[in-house]
């Protein structure tokens, strides 16, 4: 059967948490969907928000779990947050917890003319948030590595970067750059070493709204999986709907194997 | 000095309301000093027919506090003239029977003595300066998210303000931060809240047309008062910038150097 517009399918961005694994726990056959996914001509990558786990810590959780993932196939808000650092030629006050500071090494952090805000619960406080804050007074751009209002801790819901990012563009008349999901920019850099289009990729989550929504907004195709933090109704909830909505990540797979993939 | 529109209404006046912070004093050191002339300016608006209220969005201190602080700068000042946003939030607390969860300065504490506290059922923050810290934040968000209609009171809505070791942030950002938190609008409770300015005529007894408000914010004082059908002046000490009178929505009534010059002008036109 022709399907009404075959693209040329070359790479597949891919959800961590939710999607992958659940915390500490992987998501049925999805090991080994990834290793048929690998034997498919596509390039891959893993893209995660996460203000507070590096790279390493990601990709050890990774490799506990029996994942076949190499480090710097992981892009994360973390990264989109270095990069646009590195564009603006800037030295930011990183107001981030320090299990986050490795992805930022190298970077120049003395005499800040830039602030980045992660999740920080132990730098948001009065004397750190009006030293930020006079910063971005002074034209220190303002680099948020994500909006969240709240998450879910173990003892309950705890306040996210979001609302401190929210006070200080309101105290300065400014807004906020933000780097992670469901931000356009951040699928495209993800992108960009990889050589393709928007159009040529798909990105597979468990968040219609980020993962889903966001990878659509950039012109990629969105699967969406019903694992992770996914709620029934969730794929009512962004316009246009996903591409797919489907049990979990290797259904997802085969999917992509069967229909998105120029296999003559 | 040009002398604008402004004194037109200065005959029907009946009433005058300071602002206090930048006004009749600067903040800083060991409590700031008086701005010169406002000590006497004070004085003499008291010896004339005219009303007087002071109106102060000041959540740091108690009235009795703050106003012996004027006291011993030289300002003839009562407590009983002082209008401040603690204080109107405990009564409209009592009114709407709510038990407040407090996210304020230790030294605006006694304000709230007389209300009860426990099992809370709305969030009250003020400028409460040390006192932000993520975990009293997230206390603040606690009780709100746990409302089927959170209810949250803020003392102003300030952006910051200066102190002698710099600009600090002042409550507004906080309450946007928990206003954004929990997808609500928070009820603001001092200037440039319409019944914030409203109470303080109703204490004088005399219609809004008939009250001069002075301040050095042009937003929250002076396009508070004008809101309310008040005339507004700026006074071009404290916070005042040089842009403030090519505001893009707020035109004074007036701009004037300072208070002793608004008050020279206001008795030379009442003959």
């Amino acid at each position: 059967m022709a399907m009404a517009s075959r693209r040329a399918l070359k790479a597949v961005l891919i959800d961590l948490s939710g999607t992958l694994h659940i915390e500490d726990a992987a998501v049925p056959g999805a090991q080994e969907a990834l290793a048929r996914l690998r034997r498919a001509p596509v390039a891959l990558k893993f893209v995660t928000n996460t203000t507070k786990e590096c790279k390493r810590t990601l990709h050890e959780r990774l490799r506990r779990l029996k994942f076949d993932i190499e480090e710097q196939e992981i892009f994360t808000s973390l990264t989109a947050a270095r990069n646009l650092l590195e564009q603006k030629v800037v030295r930011p006050l990183l107001l981030v917890e320090d299990s986050a500071l490795e992805d930022f090494a190298g970077i120049e952090t003395s005499d800040p003319n830039a602030v980045v805000i992660g999740l920080a619960p132990d730098h948001f406080n009065y004397q750190m948030l009006n030293k930020a804050f006079r910063l971005i007074l002074d034209g220190a751009p303002l680099i948020a590595i994500h909006k969240a209002r709240y998450y879910k801790k173990k003892d309950g819901l705890a306040l996210g970067p979001g609302p401190f990012v929210t006070g200080l563009e309101y105290a300065t008349d400014t807004q906020a750059t933000v780097v992670g999901k469901p931000v356009k920019t951040f699928f495209l850099e993800a992108l960009r070493d990889l050589n393709c289009s928007p159009e040529e990729a798909v990105m597979i989550g468990d968040d219609a709204r980020d993962d889903v929504g966001g990878a659509q907004n950039a012109g990629m195709l969105g699967i969406l999986v019903k694992t992770g933090k996914y709620r029934a109704g969730d794929e009512g909830k962004i316009n246009p709907p996903p591409h797919l909505t489907c049990e979990s990540f290797p259904e997802a797979v085969d999917h992509i194997l069967t229909h998105l993939l120029d296999t003559k | 000095m040009a002398e604008d529109g402004w004194t037109e209404c200065v005959r029907s006046l009946k009433g005058v309301i300071l602002d206090m912070c930048g006004v009749l004093y600067d903040s800083g050191a060991g409590g700031g000093a008086p701005i010169e002339g406002s000590v006497e300016a004070v004085k003499r608006l008291k010896a004339s027919d005219l009303q007087l209220r002071f109106c102060t969005n000041e959540t740091q201190a108690t009235r009795e506090k703050f106003v012996a602080k004027l006291r011993r700068m030289g300002f003839e000042i009562d407590v009983s003239e002082v209008f401040s946003p603690a204080p109107a939030v405990v009564s409209i607390l009592k009114q709407r029977g709510l038990r407040p969860h407090l996210l304020v300065h230790d030294d605006v504490l006694p304000e709230f003595d007389g209300v009860e506290k426990s099992d809370p059922s709305c969030v009250v923050i003020g400028d409460a300066a040390d006192n932000f810290s993520y975990q009293n934040m997230n206390s603040a968000f606690h009780v709100l998210i746990g409302q089927e209609k959170p209810t949250l009171f803020s003392m102003g809505r300030g952006r910051y303000y200066k102190e002698t070791d710099g600009l600090k942030l002042d409550v507004g950002a906080y309450m946007k931060a928990l206003e954004y938190a929990c997808d609500i609008e928070a009820e603001v409770v001092g200037k440039p809240a319409p019944m914030f300015f409203q109470s303080v005529l109703n204490d004088m007894g005399v219609q809004p047309q008939e009250v001069l408000m002075i301040g050095d914010d042009l937003v929250n004082d002076v396009g508070g008062a004008q809101q309310c059908g008040m005339k507004g002046l700026q006074v071009r000490t404290g916070k005042y910038r040089p842009s403030d009178e090519r505001h893009p929505t707020v035109t004074a009534d007036g701009y004037v150097d300072n208070l002793a010059a608004a008050v020279e002008t206001i008795l030379k036109h009442r003959g």
